[in-house]
């Protein structure tokens, strides 16, 4: 069976000297960029992507999954120790941690966020091993229209699951889409809305859209909240230790939520922030006293902190078996697998599999050393968060600015990175929701690519997702979760006229 | 006669769905092809005008946190203005003086601008933090930054 050798190269690629030490790099920036107010796990790794040109790929790859890890992992220190969320996986971290916090448990809260995380990350591991081959085999026989009908059911639910207004995030997905369409048509050779300018035939590179979007816009938000005193302010931090009845506690939410976790990781358009807050409600409702829940309850704080880092295991799924990325981080993360020449999809796991499986082994030593680093070091981290905000944008800055011109080596990228850096914060204060427009650049290729393909076999026939029911079943399903979303906010409006 | 933000939105939203279809129709054709590299576009652009239509009829969904957000004081806009003018000089400089000095005198003058006033600690950020990734891309990533009018 060639999948055991593919998992015995995995292991050794994961387990040797160089993959250790980037792994252990990898999370250890994670952290960091994940605790800093605001920036969290997409820009962490849209700003460590440069750093991978000329390494090895799987080397790269295992260094970037920890930082993505390390950053879900970095927002909920900040979650706890200032009530300020560094990424949005961790909100729901704050629910009971940041009380807890102030009750002077600060470092218990987070020797049980560093447990349940651990845990989470760990078992869902051990999950994402099982179920990722096996959907790879499956998605081997997809054809173009299958694989259409699946990328347009990511951005659908992707679209459906955001906060705020479906139909702006709908439109946030299309403005991404349009984006894409900039430069030489692959099949056609025929140039689209590139105005005639030689920086646009080959038309926009992702780490730009990403790093104006996510980083910049975030610079533009630093810029006005650098007053806020609250940010400094950590008190003691107390004791990391846990008794028997704290343990006894969080077993079971950390078993639980370790599976559902995942779960909703894998799902298209959930990922960590939906599963948190699920995990915390459905942990709420099966307490017996619910109403410990937001005053520091130690199972409000495990099951969100189990979860969000499950669904970051759980999330790999499709992005390595079928090479879509079902969140807005995991559409960087693919950015990043790109970037490197390697493209995620069924054919990795048999062509590349140091890749696929050396990736996957790696989490195991990353959550590890996330648990070793994290717990003696937190006092010591915590004092990151006391960087002065004036500094912290510059370096943000520049490190976006090196980002983007180490890829391409010219000005007019950085004056795109600029324009989209203004466009993100526009979108911010009308509250459009970033993450689809960035999935949707990332799959706007592959998708359009996908559809003209399916077209090309029918002969033009749109007979053929009819014919295909895998495609069929998937493009039904991207209709309901369109439509159900519209529904409910129509029911929603109605209440209210009647309320009125 | 426009009421909400949803309406004055989706109007310009109209407006880049009508420039962006008007682009889409002056694609060549390419007369081999089943599907023509037009037809994505010109489905895009009809689709961001009909979204941005119930857009324009869709009920404020904003919360009042959200809608705060825009409230942004005029001295704060020129904050953001300058930062904006200060990333230009650093794209500008950039390829002329080299990465070092543009990325010092960006590091220091900015955390000025935004009103830190530590200047050793800016000054010693400004040195160190330049070098260092200059260093680090050059010598052990293989990646040539422009290195300007300094020596190395």
């Amino acid at each position: 069976m060639g999948s055991l050798d593919g998992i015995i190269t995995g292991f050794q690629t994961a387990f040797s000297l160089e993959a250790i030490l980037f792994v252990i790099l990898g999370v250890f920036v994670g952290t960091i960029i994940g605790m800093l107010p605001g920036l969290g796990p997409i820009s962490a790794i849209a700003v460590m992507i440069p750093m991978t040109f000329g390494m090895e790929p799987a080397t790269a790859l295992i260094m970037m999954a920890g930082v993505y890890y390390g950053a879900i992992f970095g927002g909920s220190t900040s979650s706890i120790l200032l009530n300020a969320p560094g990424v949005s996986g961790a909100v729901a971290t704050s629910f009971d941690g940041y009380p807890m916090a102030q009750q002077g448990k600060a470092g218990k809260a987070l020797a049980i966020a560093a447990i349940a995380s651990f845990t989470g990350g760990t078992v869902s591991v051990v999950l994402l091993m099982l179920l990722a081959p096996a959907l790879s085999s499956v998605a081997v026989s997809f054809g173009p229209a299958a694989y259409f009908a699946l990328m347009l059911l990511g951005l659908t639910a992707i679209a459906s699951l955001s906060e705020g207004s479906t139909i702006k995030a709908l439109i946030s997905a299309v403005a991404g889409f349009m984006v894409v369409t900039i430069g030489i048509d692959a099949q056609t050779g025929t140039q689209r809305y590139t105005f005639g300018n030689m920086n646009l035939l080959e038309g926009l590179d992702f780490l730009v859209i990403a790093l104006g979007l996510f980083a910049i816009a975030e610079v533009c938000s630093l810029v006005l909240s650098r007053k806020d005193k609250s940010i400094g302010d950590t008190h003691n931090i107390g004791s990391l230790k846990l008794d028997k009845k704290d343990l006894k506690d969080m077993s079971g939410p950390m078993t639980r939520h370790s599976f559902l976790g995942f779960i909703l990781g894998v799902l298209p358009g959930a990922g960590a922030t939906i599963a948190s807050f699920i995990s915390y409600i459905f942990e709420k409702r099966l307490s017996k006293n619910p109403e410990e829940f937001g005053k520091g309850s130690v199972k409000g704080l495990a099951a969100p902190e189990t979860a969000n880092n499950a669904a970051t295991s759980g999330a790999f799924v499709p992005l390595l078996s079928l090479g879509i990325p079902g969140s807005g981080t995991t559409a960087v993360m693919l950015g990043a697998f790109l970037v490197l020449g390697v493209q995620p999809g069924p054919m990795l796991m048999t062509d590349r599999p140091e890749i696929f499986w050396g990736v996957i082994a790696s989490m195991y030593i990353g959550n590890i050393f996330l648990l070793i680093i994290n717990l003696p070091l937190i006092p010591y981290f915590a004092k990151i968060l006391k960087i002065p905000r004036p500094l912290l944008i510059s370096l943000v800055i520049v490190f976006s600015m090196i980002g983007v011109y180490a890829i391409s080596f010219n000005t007019f990228d950085l004056y795109m990175l600029l324009l989209f850096g203004v466009i993100g914060f526009l979108m911010r204060l009308f509250s459009f929701p970033a993450p689809p427009f960035i999935l949707a650049f990332i799959l706007g290729g592959m998708l359009e690519q996908s559809l003209r393909q399916a077209l090309t076999i029918s002969n033009g026939s749109l007979s053929i997702f009819l014919d295909d029911k895998i495609a069929l079943s998937l493009l039904f399903l991207a209709l309901l979760s369109f439509v159900f979303p519209l529904v409910k906010q129509l029911r929603k409006n109605k209440d209210k006229a009647t309320e009125a | 006669m426009l009421k909400t933000m949803n309406q004055k939105v989706s109007l310009v939203l109209v407006a880049i769905g009508a420039l962006y279809l008007f682009g889409a129709f002056r694609i060549p054709s390419y007369p081999y092809a089943i599907v023509d590299a037009d037809v994505l576009p010109k489905t895009l652009g009809v689709l961001l005008i009909v979204l941005s239509i119930f857009l324009f009829f869709a009920k404020d969904s904003e919360t009042e946190e959200q809608k705060k957000r825009r409230d942004i004081p005029k001295k704060e806009i020129g904050m953001l203005l300058g930062v904006a003018g200060l990333i230009l000089a650093y794209i500008l400089l950039l390829e002329v003086i080299g990465f070092v000095l543009t990325t010092a005198l960006f590091i220091f003058f900015c955390s000025f601008f935004l009103g830190y006033r530590n200047h050793v600690a800016s000054g010693i950020t400004a040195v160190v933090f330049p070098l260092v990734l200059y260093f680090m891309f050059t010598e052990l990533l293989s990646i040539t930054l422009p290195s300007g009018v300094l020596p190395f």
